[in-house]
């Protein structure tokens, strides 16, 4: 039966066009209709909640029954406080921390493990992917005991190593440190299989015509390799940059922000007005981390645009 | 020289290994160990005891948390994996007007953090009554922008001759997306399941403002708890607690890491699905 349909299929299937209209057999209300419930969502929980807050950003409300208009003061009392500029100066340096030093490590690893003959290469790289799987709140809650001052094992081995405890969870300068350090044993497994099948997608042709060209392998790498991955290393910094800039697990679990704010991120900080009943300028809040990350995001977008 | 290299790889890859597994082999040992020698003897192995576990059991509601996570994975991933594919299916395969339009707002809701949507929903939650209920945990997020372009983009490689043809039979919409589109994206799908599963169970963001109620809490939310209580305080107070919070983490942990060994393979696909456009 299938045969045969099969070869009557070009005669039919054009006169089923032509009986639902001329744009071919899927088309009418069955088309939207599959799409509805993800904008039926969207308008529920993403669009309402959104636009109910835009207006609450403009009101002085802290969850009881009185509330009143204040317009842009929520705003203004945000960009003029010395704590929303803090949050953004950790977040800044928690990404320098973090990003560089990650993406750079990531494309030199993929570039050594897909020209290595070793064996193991699939142990490291499932071993290294694993941090990324477990829950969060789990491996922050052991990464507090491991950097205990006094008990952790890091300062443990340090000791044995004749060298000083490191205050990781409560110094103003290390906490930021400690953050990053978790990040970077969390995600790096993300980053190099991003940049693995990165370089695994690089046609073998290009290659030999650098091969030709007498081109070293180091040579190659950098001046071939690394801009035929450029789409990769734009796609990885620009989610690691989105997500430092909504981090606050890390440090709600590791510092709490602290010690004295050294430790609070843009994402903590928005956080916070939770816990602190004040949500009109948590609204307030949420829109300016809109406008932020969506400036990063285009800006991103623009840079990798022009660079191809 | 070429074995001297080779040795230096290994021993890179040794220790890439041990430092990427430490801290979960550590949490591991930790909640089998008596609270004196985690303080006293971090680096070691035993003596061993289940007493941690006993303990934490007694004191924390874990076993609900995972009874509740498991309830919120498993209808939360089901909503996703039935209303996401079928959304994926009329952006692939049908035409219909401000369909590019439409596109447009599902890629820009894919760049719209998590973060900023919590304090709006959760205004939202207390106007309607939600907070601490199930339907908060789950309905939130459920149809997401990822999951409906990603099969989007899995079901445009699925050739239109097969619908064509399913179309002669005069199957039915939902007749052919089941006999004719499942069978191809099988792959696509099984990927898109394996990291919903782990995009819920780690989920805490919403989770953590949208129940407090511990009738309620997940494990992610459960576990952040914990964290607090004794971060928040001096940790002297909380010495005897180590082992039992590194018993609670090994528990809410281990099932990620067997799992994801499991199926690896589709989890490494399900990743790269959202970097390869």
């Amino acid at each position: 039966m299938s045969l045969l349909a099969n070869r009557a299929a070009p005669r039919q299937v054009a006169a089923l066009s032509k009986r639902r209209g001329r744009r071919g057999p899927r088309t009418g209300w069955r088309g939207p209709l599959l799409v509805a419930p993800f904008f039926v969502f969207f308008a529920a929980f993403g669009a309402y909640p959104l636009y109910y807050a835009l207006q609450l950003s403009f009101i002085d409300w802290h969850g009881g029954a009185t509330y009143r208009w204040v317009g842009l003061s929520n705003y203004t009392y945000l960009l003029t406080n010395p704590d929303f500029w803090g949050a953004l100066g950790n977040s800044a340096i928690i990404w320098l921390l973090i990003v560089p030093a990650q993406t750079i490590g990531a494309i030199v690893a993929a570039g050594a493990l897909s020209r290595a003959k070793l064996r193991f290469k699939r142990l490291l790289r499932t071993a290294v992917i694993i941090p990324y799987v477990t829950p969060l709140a789990a491996m922050a809650q052991a990464f507090v005991l491991i950097f205990d001052r006094d008990y952790g094992v890091v300062n443990h081995l340090l000791g044995m190593a004749g060298l000083p405890s490191v205050e990781w969870l409560t110094s103003t300068g290390w906490s930021k440190v400690t953050i990053a350090l978790l990040v970077l044993w969390k995600s790096s497994g993300f980053a190099l299989i991003i940049m693995l099948a990165a370089i695994q997608g690089i046609p073998g042709e290009v290659y030999e015509a650098a091969a030709l060209d007498g081109a070293g392998p180091v040579r190659t790498f950098w001046s071939v390799t690394v801009p035929l991955m450029r789409h990769a290393i734009a796609f990885f910094v620009v989610i690691s940059t989105l997500g430092i800039s909504q981090m606050f697990l890390e440090p709600y679990v590791l510092t709490g922000g602290g010690p004295y704010n050294s430790s609070t991120t843009t994402g903590l900080y928005l956080f916070q007005h939770i816990g602190a009943s004040d949500l009109g300028t948590g609204a307030a809040n949420t829109f300016l981390l809109v406008i932020m990350v969506l400036g990063l995001s285009l800006a991103a977008v623009r840079v990798f645009r022009e660079s191809k | 020289m070429t074995g001297l290299r080779r040795g230096a790889g290994y021993l890179l890859v040794a220790l890439a290994v041990v430092v990427f597994l430490y801290p979960i082999w550590w949490m591991v040992v930790s909640s089998l160990k008596p609270g004196a020698s985690i303080l006293n003897d971090p680096l070691g192995v035993g003596p061993f005891t289940l007493d941690n576990f006993r303990a934490m059991f007694g004191s924390v509601p874990i076993g609900q948390a995972l009874g509740n996570t498991v309830l919120v994975v498993a209808v939360k991933g089901a909503i996703t994996m039935v209303l996401c594919p079928l959304a994926g299916y009329g952006f692939a395969k049908y035409s219909f007007r401000f369909k590019e339009l439409l596109f447009g707002v599902v890629l820009l809701t894919l760049m719209l953090p998590t973060l900023t949507l919590v304090i709006p929903l959760l205004l939202e939650m207390k106007q309607l009554g939600w907070i601490n209920t199930y339907q908060a945990l789950i309905l939130p997020g459920a149809v997401d922008a990822f999951s409906v372009f990603y099969m989007r983009q899995t079901i445009s490689q699925v050739p239109d001759e097969l619908l064509d043809a399913a179309a002669i039979d005069a199957a039915g919409t939902l007749r052919t997306f089941w006999s004719v589109v499942v069978p191809v994206i099988r792959p696509g799908l099984a990927a898109l399941a394996v990291l919903t599963f782990f995009n819920i169970y780690n989920d805490l963001v919403w989770p953590i403002v949208a129940v407090n109620d511990p009738a309620r809490q997940t494990v992610s939310v459960l576990l952040a708890g914990l964290a607090t209580n004794v971060t928040g305080g001096s940790t002297s107070s909380g010495f005897d607690l180590w082992g039992q919070l590194m018993a609670a983490c090994t528990i809410a942990t281990i099932p990620t890491v067997i799992i994801f060994l499991l199926v690896q393979r589709h989890f490494i696909k399900g990743l790269l699905a959202g970097s390869v456009k």
